[in-house]
């Protein structure tokens, strides 16, 4: 390319607006004499989290001047419209999204890629934050998301129950197991009449699959194995948890029924020992339940918990709009600084590592529980196929678990479908 | 003059009074039918601009689609044996009703009340009365020593408590249409029946049923469309469980369009297949019924 | 009337009166949900009196401080769309319906076929073209993006009822006008459309609930929070996660409910008349 030299004047004005405009851009406050764009933001924190986004978001408008359109729409729906949205333009400037998302939508062009020049230069940095929240964030090779929080497992001891059941100490604190021995024998300690000992996510406990996720996770095994090409389950790491899942229901008979609500039984003081997400504990606490949180118990080889972060992503635009794309920016950042705040009143603990310092959330035992966990943090592979093998996964551990089909040959069924996933 | 006018008019005229409905049906429904036929013959997905021409290459890997053959047994599963619940549960309360009770307005209230509620209002709260561990069926069944089970777990018996739930909501609407039906029967004929010796159950048969037959057929024919059709209530108590027993052709349909890969072709194909099954059925019930309507 | 068929129907409206209760029981426990205290939802042996009962539920589905869950406009916007929307379909197949059952013309058939077997395809394939179209004439987050496809929707079952009924409409009447130098037009409006008010007043409401209750097309179609119908506001009230949070979940439940009870309780000798005469001479 033939090197042109430029006028000194006209270079000189050049410099000088570099300099102008670096001065902006480091200084983003002081830019506040211009109109502020409004941005659109969806995400899926219906129910109470919402409230506390909402609160947070009319801080960072105080702050900055910048305006947000929020969308909340339940996560499977929220998914589905930004695949009808995005390709016709008409997505959002702002995503909230989960980690195991990320692959089919960049792979699908619905997510636009983060040039690691703007990330540093918006001061985000991978030593700031807990490895697999920030590689989470990647799709081969290229990043398309900022993580927020850490939604994962937690074990819930429901204090009543197990005083009743004789497992508590000579001080009403209940006996906190950590093996998979000590939870059967717990258990069965408690399964009596209508209320059972040990039961694994929120609604339909037979189609958890994050809670089967956890437990493959903790006997080394995965949903693919690690060139992504051919399905892990059929491996008999895989089998021994898929044997347990049935087992807990049909042998050891300490789990509800297939298509219980444990989350209520466990408000209404008929399920004892329950494993599930961390963002059950607020509603807890306003139901009024006694309940200690512990850690996920070691149920397999290592004591492995599962997680699955909030990612700040930007749905692919036909022309990027500058103005609101630093006023996306800005909020995300702004939000990472404030994530002390959105931990301690919706409980979702930050991805970045500076909170998990700070004494106001230490003080809280939850989420104290919380952070002691974090170097057990597994999420899901990213590959474009692991929802639609998640979805047909459900159906397939639902019928281990009521006893419908043994274990090896639905998970050897399982292993051939997801093999036969198109790409 | 007038009459030459009333005749091209009258040529016209037809045209004129469909035209608003034909534009907005063709429009709003036919265009975009017809669209979703083409897509059922590419490979269309959500997110995807460009989609390629695969001829029958959906069709034929629905053949091999077992979880589109379980969907389209359960489907039809439930169509047939969800018709004698759905459609003679109302027509007992429609006989009882119109015998001569009193309270009909209360009753009649009563009964439609549930077909104002959502699907989801309706299936949350039967979620909750059937929890197998926190129900207040199951506390009460418990305590009258009967054996608890989980009725939406149990691939035997969960596609008949989505029965029942669905009784419960639209038992009121066609509720209100047997009543008029019934209520179209002239008083004399059940009198002249009685003079003659005949009793209640007698002239149900010799009277009621016969001339209630117009209904019968206008119901079942919505009752198996919409019953094909069958998505919202099923996704929110079972989700198409345990496993896939109960599983519809429409959540399957859902799913694939919205949901694992967007494969919005496939989606397509599947919704013409089950057109043309609906069809059958409909065909099937109008030969059945039709010839047999005189009075 | 004599003392056994006073007794048979004292006994009758009894049982029936049980059965309406027992009927009632589930919608009955929505309600009491929603007055109960948070921490009182959830409890085995089930409670039926909420007490203490509170309205603070209520408070919070319609005052909530939550500024993307505004039931208040959320509540005008359904029903402008669900009035709009059964305007458009009534006006609409009764004007298709008429030719249909009256007049003999090319295509009757074909176009009565079309109408009806358009109600055999899944509302879900249809949703995308559709989502596309609207897109194109600028109709998406707008009251007109709602309504015409809403009634779209319910046209062909409009034409399918109207039609049945005006089947049975003597064509004396019609025969009568015709001679006196009536017009169809005329004879539409001043004959068919009075006898016809039942079953319109029945498609009407039937109408009305499908607009009202209707959730997928609205959730993709508007894009301003401003602008979305009841369901759509309401299902932000259900937890993240399946955390449900009963109480406000009920208290919308209720609220939705309200005018489609009102409606029917002001509309029941319409229906009743309207559906009964179009559904017999099927």
């Amino acid at each position: 390319m033939p090197h042109r030299k430029l006028s000194s004047s006209r270079r000189r004005f050049l410099e000088g607006a570099a300099l102008g405009a670096t001065a902006l851009a480091l200084s983003p406050r002081r830019a506040s004499a211009q109109a502020k764009p409004t941005i659109t933001y969806w995400n899926g924190l219906t129910g109470a989290d919402g409230k506390i986004m909402d609160e947070l978001i009319d801080h960072f408008t105080r702050d900055t001047g910048i305006r947000m359109e929020q969308q909340r729409i339940v996560w499977a729906d929220l998914y589905a419209k930004l695949q009808v949205a995005v390709p016709a333009d008409e997505g959002p400037d702002l995503a909230l999204i989960h980690t195991v998302e990320i692959p089919h939508f960049a792979s699908d062009g619905i997510l636009e890629p983060m040039a690691d020049s703007a990330t540093s230069a918006k001061g985000f940095k991978a030593e700031d934050y807990l490895p697999s929240t920030w590689q989470g964030g990647l799709y081969q090779g290229k990043r398309y998301a900022v993580p927020l929080d850490v939604p994962q497992h937690l074990l819930y001891v429901n204090v009543k129950v197990m005083r009743d059941a004789g497992l508590a100490g000579t001080d009403g604190k209940p006996k906190i197991p950590t093996t998979r021995d000590e939870v059967l024998a717990m258990a069965k300690q408690i399964t009596k009449g209508d209320t059972f000992g040990f039961a694994i996510g929120t609604t339909n406990p037979g189609r958890y699959t994050w809670g089967f996720h956890n437990l493959l996770w903790q006997n080394g095994a995965n949903v693919y194995a690690a060139d992504f090409k051919r399905s892990g389950l059929g491996e008999p790491a895989a089998l021994e948890v898929a044997e347990f899942w049935g087992a807990i229901q049909n042998q050891h008979k300490i789990a509800p029924p297939a298509n219980a609500n444990c989350r209520d039984a466990f408000i209404a003081g008929k399920l004892g020992l329950w494993i599930a997400g961390s963002w059950n504990f607020t509603g807890l606490r306003e139901a009024k339940v006694d309940f200690v949180a512990a850690p996920v118990p070691r149920l397999f080889k290592q004591a492995v918990v599962w997680t699955m972060p909030h990612q700040y992503t930007f749905p692919k635009k036909k022309a990027v709009d500058a103005a609101k794309r630093d006023a996306a920016w800005a909020h995300v950042r702004w939000m990472s600084d404030h994530v002390a705040e959105w931990t301690l009143k919706a409980g979702q603990v930050s991805a970045l590592r500076k909170p998990h310092t700070d004494s106001r959330v230490t003080a809280d035992p939850v989420l104290r529980t919380l952070l002691g966990q974090a170097g057990q943090w597994q999420s899901g592979q990213a590959t474009p196929k692991w929802v639609a093998a998640e979805n047909i996964t459900r159906p397939v551990i639902e019928n281990v678990y009521i006893g419908q089909k043994p274990a090896a040959a639905a998970m050897s069924d399982l292993a051939r479908q997801i093999n036969a996933l198109p790409d | 003059m007038k009459p030459r006018r009333a005749r091209r008019r009258g040529a016209f005229t037809p045209y004129l009074f469909l035209a608003p409905g034909l534009v907005l049906f063709a429009v709003f429904r036919v265009y975009p039918l017809l669209e979703g036929l083409w897509l059922s013959f590419t490979n269309a997905r959500l997110g995807r601009a460009q989609h390629a021409f695969v001829g029958s290459a959906n069709y034929v890997r629905l053949l091999d689609d077992t979880r589109f053959h379980v969907s389209l047994v359960n489907t039809a599963y439930y169509t047939i044996a969800s018709t004698v619940p759905i459609l003679a549960v109302p027509l007992v309360l429609a006989v009882a009703l119109n015998r001569g009770v009193a309270l009909r307005t209360f009753l009649r209230g009563a009964f439609f009340f549930p077909f104002t509620l959502s699907v989801v209002t309706v299936g949350l709260t039967w979620l909750w009365l059937l929890d197998p561990v926190i129900g207040p069926s199951t506390y009460y069944l418990r305590a009258a020593g009967v054996p608890v089970r989980s009725w939406l777990a149990d691939p035997s018996t969960a596609m008949w408590a989505i029965i029942l739930t669905t009784v419960w909501w639209v038992t009121g609407y066609y509720l209100v249409i047997y009543l008029a039906g019934l209520q179209d029967i002239p008083r004399e004929l059940y009198e002249a029946a009685a003079i003659d010796g005949a009793g209640g159950w007698r002239s149900f048969w010799s009277i009621t049923l016969p001339l209630l037959r117009p209904v019968f057929l206008f119901v079942l024919v919505t009752h198996v469309i919409g019953s094909f059709q069958i998505f919202g209530q099923v996704f929110v108590l079972t989700n198409g469980g345990p496993g896939d027993a109960t599983r519809t052709v429409v959540q399957h349909l859902y799913e694939t369009a919205f949901q694992n890969f967007f494969h919005f072709g496939s989606a397509s194909a599947m919704a013409w297949v089950l057109f043309v099954v609906i069809l059958a059925f409909s065909l099937l019930q109008f030969r059945l019924l039709r010839g047999h309507t005189q009075y | 009337m004599n003392r056994p068929a006073k007794v048979w129907r004292a006994l009758l409206t009894t049982l029936m009166v049980l059965l309406a209760i027992l009927w009632l029981l589930p919608a009955v426990w929505v309600l009491v949900t929603s007055l109960k205290l948070t921490e009182n939802i959830v409890r085995v042996p089930p409670e039926w009196i909420p007490w203490p009962a509170t309205i603070e539920h209520y408070g919070e589905v319609l005052f909530s401080s939550s500024r993307t869950a505004r039931i208040g406009r959320a509540f005008f916007n359904s029903i402008v769309v669900s009035l709009g929307s059964v305007a458009l379909v009534v006006l609409t197949s009764a004007m298709a319906a008429y030719p249909l059952a009256r007049m003999s013309f090319r295509g009757r058939n074909l176009v009565f076929g079309l109408i009806v077997g358009s109600l055999m395809i899944p509302n879900a394939v249809i949703l995308v073209p559709q989502y596309v179209l609207v897109q194109r004439l600028g109709w998406l987050s707008t009251y007109q993006g709602l309504i015409v496809p809403e009634a779209a929707m319910t046209f062909a079952f409009g034409v399918f009822l109207l039609r049945q009924f005006f089947l049975t409409i003597p064509s004396e009447l019609e025969d009568a006008a015709r001679i006196d130098g009536a017009d169809p037009w005329q004879i539409f409006t001043r004959i068919v459309l009075p006898l016809s008010q039942p079953v319109l007043g029945a498609l009407a409401i039937f109408a009305f609930r499908s607009a009202w209750n209707d959730f997928l097309w609205p959730l993709i179609a508007v894009n301003k929070p401003d602008m979305f119908p009841l369901p759509v506001a309401l299902a932000l009230l259900r937890g993240a996660y399946a955390a449900e949070s009963y109480g406000p979940i009920m208290a919308g439940a209720v609220l939705s409910a309200l005018p489609l009870l009102i409606v029917f309780l002001v509309a029941n000798r319409r229906i009743v008349e309207g559906v009964r005469v179009s559904a017999l001479k099927g």
